[in-house]
C-alpha cells in the first residue's frame, strides 16, 4: 500500500515531447485510471511509474520517496501487461512464482503463496499448464495472479482487458473492482475505454497528446468536463456540444439555439447568470449529456427543467432506452428517452432539458466557462 | 478457409500435369545421380568397378570398402583409416557450433533488448563480417593463431570457426529477438530478474526454432569447411574434409574408388543426419526469424 505522486513529469523521445509536464497523485488505496486515445502517452507514463522508461524531467514519488533512480525491481510494484506477457516456457505455477524465485523466497513459502492466489482467482486447476494451453480469460487471470502474489505496494495495469471479448471484458472488469475492494491496494490502470475508466476509478486522469486535460473523480469528470475534448471523450454517446449565442431578455440570461425549422430556442441559464454577464452576444457551446434531454415524463425531480419542442430526425432503440437524434443549433444532438417513448422520426415532440446539468464551453479556447 | 473448388481436370490440364511431373522427376534424378553412384560404387569391389558399368547396381554388395575406409585407408603416409579424423571433426564442430550459437544468442539479446547507443552500427559492422570471404582472413588469422600458440591444433580451428560464424549467428538471433515481445523482458525486469537471469530463464528457453536453425547452419558450414581445416589444422588435428582429400589424393599403386566413395559418404553423413532430424525446424525457424510477428 502506498501513495503515489507524479510531479511535472516530462518525457522526450529525441525532439518529440511525449509527455508535457504531468501532475497527478493517488492516495493510499486509490484506483487511479489514466484514460485517453491511442498515443496520448498514458502507457509511457505507466512505464515511467514502473521504472521501465526513464524520466526526462520531473519526479515520481512513492510514499514520500523520490524513485526516479530506483530500479524497477526495487520499486515494489507489479504490473499486468496488455499482452499478459506470460513466460511461454513455464507452467502457470512457475509463471506466478517466478518473481518470488528471483527474490530468493524459499520454495515452501512460494508454494503457499501460489496456492493462495490461485484460490483467490480460481485457477487452481490450471497450475500445471503452460500459457499456450490457456484461453484468453485464463491467461488474464494468471497475469493478475503473477502480480497479486508479490503483494506489492502498487499495482499497475496496462490495458489489461483490451485483448478479451466484450462479455469477458465486463466480467473481468467486475473482478478487478472486487479485487481492489478486497485488497485495498493502490492501483494505476491504463485504458482507452472510457466505460472502464468510469466504472473502476476513484480518480480519472484524461490525457491527450501528452497533456493532462482533467484529473478528478469520475462523476466530476462526467458532469463537469474541463474542456470539449473531455466532454467528447467521456460518455457514450458523447456530450452534445450545441453552438449557441448568449442572449439577455426580461427573463434573464439564456442560450439562443437555432433549431431545424429556423426558430430560435431559448434555454435559460439563470443558474450561471453572474458569470455570463460579460459574454452576452458572444458564441458558446452548450454541453448537454444525452440523458439531460429526455421525454418530459422521465425528467429529474428537483432540477431546473425547461421544456422545448423539437423535430426528431432518427430514433435508435438500444433496449434499456431509446436514443433520439434531434437537429439543434446545426448539429445532431442525441437525447436519451425511455424505451417506451412514442416519439417518431420526422415528428415534433416535447423534450425536457435539464438545465442544471448544462455546462458551457468557449468555442475558441474549448475550455469550460 | 479456402474457397478453392476442385473441378474435374480437363484434357489439357492433365497433359500439363504430366509434363510438369516429368520435368520435376527428370531433374530430381539428375540431382540424385551422384549420390546413387557414390553409394553403389562404395558397395562394389575394385574388380567390378574396373569392369565399367558405372550406373549398374553392385553384383555382390558388401561393406568391405567402408570397413577399409574407416580403419585402414591411407591418409597421407599413415594407413590407419579416417576414423581419427572423423572424430577430429566432431571435436572441432561441436564446441565451435555450441560456442558460436551461444555467443550469437547473447549478441542478439544485447542488440535488441538492452539497446545501447550505436547498437545499430555495431550490428551493421558484425553483419559486414558475413560478406568477408574466407581467403581474405587466412593470413591475419594464421598470424593470430601463431601468437596464441594455437596453430595446427583443434582449439585453434575452433577459434577460427567461432570468429567467422559469429556474424551469422548474431544475425539470426538478432532478427529473431527483434520480433520477441518486449513485454516479456519488461515483465522479467519487474519480477526482479537480472541481465543474465532474463537471458537464461526467459529468452533462451523460448528460442528453440532459431537455435535449431543456427545449429544446422553452423554445423553444416563448420563440418564441411575445407579451407580453414587445410590451412590451420593439417596433420594430426586435421578435420574429416582434409582427411578425405588426403585419402583421395594419396597416390599408391591403385586408385580405390570404392574406398574413396565410402569415405566421402562418411564425411557427408553427420550433416545429412542433422538435416533429417531437425530439418522441419529449419524452414519454420527461418520463417520465424524473417517474418515479424
Amino acid at each position: 500500500m502506498a501513495s503515489l505522486e507524479v510531479e511535472n513529469v516530462v518525457k522526450r523521445f529525441g525532439p518529440v515531447e511525449a509527455l508535457k509536464g504531468i501532475n497527478l497523485s493517488a492516495d493510499d488505496g486509490e484506483f487511479l485510471v489514466l484514460v485517453g486515445p491511442s498515443g496520448c502517452g498514458k502507457s509511457t507514463l505507466l512505464n515511467m511509474i514502473a521504472g521501465l522508461d526513464s524520466i526526462t524531467e520531473g519526479r515520481i514519488i512513492i510514499d514520500g520517496q523520490v524513485v526516479n533512480d530506483v530500479h524497477p525491481k526495487d520499486r515494489d510494484m507489479a504490473m499486468v501487461f496488455q499482452s499478459y506477457a506470460l513466460y511461454p516456457n513455464m507452467t502457470v505455477e512457475r509463471n506466478i512464482s517466478f518473481g518470488m524465485e528471483m527474490r530468493k523466497v524459499p520454495k515452501p513459502e512460494r508454494d503457499k503463496a501460489v496456492m493462495e492466489v490461485a484460490k483467490l482467482l480460481q485457477i487452481e486447476g490450471l497450475l500445471k499448464r503452460r500459457p499456450g494451453q490457456l484461453s484468453g480469460g485464463q491467461r488474464q487471470r494468471v497475469a493478475m495472479g503473477r502480480a497479486l502474489v508479490r503483494n506489492p505496494k502498487i499495482f499497475l495495469f496496462d490495458e489489461p482487458l483490451s485483448n478479451l471479448d466484450a462479455k469477458l471484458r465486463v466480467e473481468m472488469r467486475t473482478e478487478i473492482k472486487k479485487l481492489h475492494q478486497r485488497l485495498g491496494t493502490t492501483i494505476v490502470y491504463v485504458t482507452h475505454d472510457q466505460i472502464e475508466a468510469m466504472t473502476l476509478a476513484t480518480r480519472i486522469a484524461v490525457m491527450q497528446n501528452g497533456e493532462l486535460h482533467q484529473f478528478g473523480a469520475p462523476q466530476e469528470i462526467y458532469d463537469r468536463p474541463a474542456n470539449t475534448f473531455v466532454a467528447g471523450f467521456m460518455g457514450s454517446p458523447p456530450m452534445n456540444l450545441i453552438p449557441a449565442r448568449i442572449g439577455k431578455n426580461g427573463a434573464g440570461v439564456n442560450a439562443e439555439i437555432a433549431t431545424a425549422d429556423e426558430r430560435t430556442l431559448r434555454l435559460q441559464l439563470n443558474g450561471q447568470a453572474a458569470s455570463l454577464e460579460n459574454r452576452v452576444n458572444s458564441e458558446v457551446l452548450v454541453g448537454l449529456r444525452p440523458e439531460a434531454i429526455t421525454d418530459p415524463e422521465s425528467r429529474d425531480a428537483g432540477a431546473i427543467i425547461q421544456e422545448v419542442e423539437c423535430l426528431v430526425e432518427v430514433t435508435e432503440p438500444t433496449g434499456p432506452d431509446m436514443l433520439a437524434v434531434l437537429r439543434l443549433g446545426g448539429i445532431e444532438a442525441v437525447s436519451r428517452m425511455r424505451s417506451s417513448s412514442r416519439v417518431r422520426p420526422g415528428e415534433r415532440a416535447k423534450f425536457a432539458v435539464n438545465m442544471s446539468k448544462a455546462v458551457l464551453f468557449d468555442p475558441e479556447t474549448e475550455q469550460r466557462i | 478457409m479456402s474457397f478453392h473448388v476442385s473441378r474435374p481436370a480437363s484434357g489439357t490440364q492433365t497433359l500439363w500435369r504430366v509434363l510438369l511431373y516429368s520435368i520435376l522427376i527428370f531433374f530430381a534424378l539428375i540431382y540424385l545421380a551422384p549420390l546413387y553412384v557414390m553409394v553403389i560404387t562404395s558397395l562394389k569391389s575394385l574388380d567390378e568397378i574396373r569392369a565399367g558399368n558405372l550406373m549398374l547396381p553392385p553384383l555382390d554388395p558388401n561393406f568391405d570398402a567402408w570397413a577399409k575406409s574407416w580403419s585402414a585407408a591411407c591418409v597421407g603416409v599413415e594407413c590407419s583409416g579416417i576414423s581419427r579424423y572423423f572424430f577430429n571433426s566432431f571435436k572441432m564442430a561441436i564446441p565451435a557450433v555450441a560456442i558460436s550459437t551461444f555467443m550469437g544468442a547473447f549478441n542478439g539479446y544485447v542488440l535488441t533488448k538492452w539497446r545501447f547507443k550505436g547498437a545499430d552500427i555495431v550490428f551493421a559492422l558484425i553483419l559486414f563480417g558475413c560478406f568477408i570471404p574466407f581467403q581474405i582472413v587466412l593470413v591475419p588469422m594464421a598470424t593470430i593463431l601463431g601468437w596464441l600458440g594455437l596453430a595446427q591444433t583443434t582449439p585453434g580451428l575452433i577459434l577460427v570457426h567461432v570468429t567467422y560464424g559469429l556474424c551469422f549467428t548474431t544475425l539470426f538471433f538478432r532478427n529473431y529477438y527483434q520480433a520477441f515481445p518486449d513485454e516479456l523482458i519488461r515483465a522479467a525486469k519487474l519480477d526482479g530478474a537480472g541481465f543474465f537471469q532474463t537471458f537464461w530463464r526467459v529468452l533462451l528457453p523460448n528460442s528453440l526454432p532459431i537455435v535449431v536453425v543456427t545449429v544446422i547452419w553452423q554445423f553444416t558450414n563448420i563440418w564441411n569447411d575445407f579451407l580453414f581445416g587445410a590451412s590451420f589444422a593439417s596433420g594430426n588435428a586435421a578435420p574429416m574434409t582434409v582427411a578425405l582429400n588426403n585419402v583421395v589424393n594419396t597416390s599408391t599403386s591403385v586408385k580405390e574408388y570404392n574406398v574413396d566413395m565410402a569415405s566421402a559418404i562418411y564425411a557427408a553423413l553427420p550433416t545429412l543426419i542433422v538435416y533429417v532430424l531437425a530439418g522441419r525446424y529449419f524452414v519454420r525457424g527461418l520463417m520465424a526469424g524473417a517474418v515479424k510477428g
